[in-house]
């Protein structure tokens, strides 16, 4: 009986919550982020031994944790709507846009394509074409965006597919279900079985910006002040342009 | 295998386990009320066990985060000794449990509910107290459902996403489990990875379901 209320009590005591012995930065970024920030994590250490912890999901939902009072030190949202919810979160004059991204029309690999303008996707070829959930998905929202800029948002609506995710619009493409996908630029460096068909320019495309700011609810306030200011400088941007982000600096 | 993914194998499964006990107290206590006794509101009752079953896992994980938030009802009273719960392994636990005891309270009361009456009543006649005609007759009697629904709770909080990637979140050695390390490794494109957890995953879950089948139907 002994042994097995030790065995419980070491069970339990992998799982409760101890307070952090050592300070650290918990960072909730973007899911498209997660690759991305592991690095920078893994280097940030390296250069001033301060541990960065980064939590990953969809922009909603750490927007979500985060209005529920979640002790997030630093938040990179993919989209400035999100980061917007969070007015009353952050520390005041701490929000920067730190990234940008680039809009890019996928196709299937074994039916590769170069289009001249997205205005092609109106052709009958395209019979289905991917994008995130234009209401919730933020690759979604400026994809549906761009299409409107276009003015073809009428004639290609009907063939839309939503997808829950913007890697779930490029697998749609990948296993063969949609023809096309509008994706980010850097969602191609992962994709094997796609084909690059338009990038759309910077400066003709939305303007997708990744915004990240300190979070007041915080335990490392200071910390996520220098981080931050890491993450702006030049040798972050060389890591987060080697994943094909658009850094932007100071 | 490479450490890391070992790493989530271990945690989740060690927190499926820690889950299940945990659920095991609370579980058995309300299939045994649900089996054997009526009371006003207990349709209420019922229904409310059986809601994280039917309701989307992320409301149920929504809804935990609005009361273990730091700015929910329990997140406040827990504050001032210290403790955290969002973006914690206990997070994890508890999303887990959440969602596995209403597969463990639905099989454990038809356990007691097969229960004849009469051996217990025999043991009462013998002088047995209440608690002592729970623990000798009637939990062994039922004891092959509650294994079978502790089971089922086990194999429900092994491929728990929803509720989970809400209150724990996705921290790689934290709080990242099997099904929110396969998502987030998805959405980056780390196919690989997510290819070895599904496999991990695959495995756990058949070995689980196979075990609380045969427990459920073999008499």
């Amino acid at each position: 009986m002994l042994r097995w209320w030790a065995t419980f009590a070491l069970v339990i005591a992998t799982v409760v919550p101890l307070p952090a012995q050592r300070p650290e930065v918990l960072v909730s970024a973007a899911a498209s982020l997660a690759d991305v920030m592991g690095t920078i994590a893994r280097i940030y250490e390296m250069r001033t031994g301060t541990r960065v912890v980064v939590n990953t999901g969809a922009s909603n939902t750490l927007a979500r944790q985060i209005a529920a009072g979640a002790m997030v030190d630093l938040f990179i949202s993919a989209d400035e709507a999100q980061m917007g919810t969070l007015r009353d979160e952050v520390v005041a004059n701490t929000r920067v846009d730190l990234l940008s991204n680039q809009l890019a029309v996928v196709v299937p690999a074994d039916r590769p394509r170069t289009l001249r303008s997205a205005r092609e996707l109106t052709d009958a070829a395209f019979r289905r074409i991917a994008i995130g959930d234009p209401a919730a998905v933020p690759a979604g929202v400026y994809a549906k965006a761009y299409l409107q800029q276009l003015g073809i948002w009428p004639a290609v609506s009907g063939k839309i597919v939503p997808t829950a995710s913007v890697r779930l619009a490029l697998a749609a493409v990948e296993n063969g279900a949609a023809d096309a996908a509008i994706v980010y630029r850097t969602d191609l460096d992962a994709a094997h079985r796609t084909s690059l068909a338009l990038a759309i320019p910077l400066a003709e495309g939305p303007r997708i910006i990744y915004p990240a700011a300190v979070i007041r609810s915080g335990r490392n306030r200071e910390g996520a002040t220098r981080l931050l200011a890491w993450l702006r400088g030049t040798e972050a941007a060389g890591i987060f342009k080697g994943a094909g982000f658009i850094p932007l600096g100071q | 295998m490479p450490t890391e993914i070992l790493d989530i194998a271990v945690f989740t499964t060690l927190a499926a386990l820690v889950a299940t006990i945990v659920m095991l107290p609370p579980g058995i206590g309300l299939a045994w009320v649900l089996a054997r006794h009526q009371f006003r509101g207990k349709a209420i009752v019922e229904t409310l066990a059986s809601l994280p079953l039917v309701m989307p896992p992320v409301a149920t994980g929504l809804m935990l985060l609005w009361l273990v938030g730091r700015r929910g009802p329990v997140g406040r009273a827990l504050a001032p000794f210290g403790i955290e719960i969002v973006f914690t392994p206990a997070a994890v636990v508890l999303a887990m449990a959440i969602m596995g005891l209403p597969l463990l309270v639905r099989t454990a009361r038809a356990g007691f509910e097969q229960v004849t009456k009469r051996y217990e009543q025999m043991a009462e006649t013998l002088g047995a107290r209440p608690w002592r005609v729970f623990t000798t007759v009637t939990l062994p009697l039922a004891s092959r459902n509650i294994l079978a629904g502790a089971l089922l709770g086990f194999t429900r909080a092994l491929g728990e996403f929803g509720a989970t990637i809400v209150v724990a979140g996705s921290i790689p050695g934290r709080t990242r489990t099997l099904a929110v390390g396969i998502y987030t490794y998805t959405e980056t494109g780390q196919d690989t990875r997510a290819a070895a957890l599904l496999a991990v995953s695959v495995t756990l879950a058949f070995g689980a379901a196979l075990i609380a089948n045969r427990l459920a139907h073999v008499d």
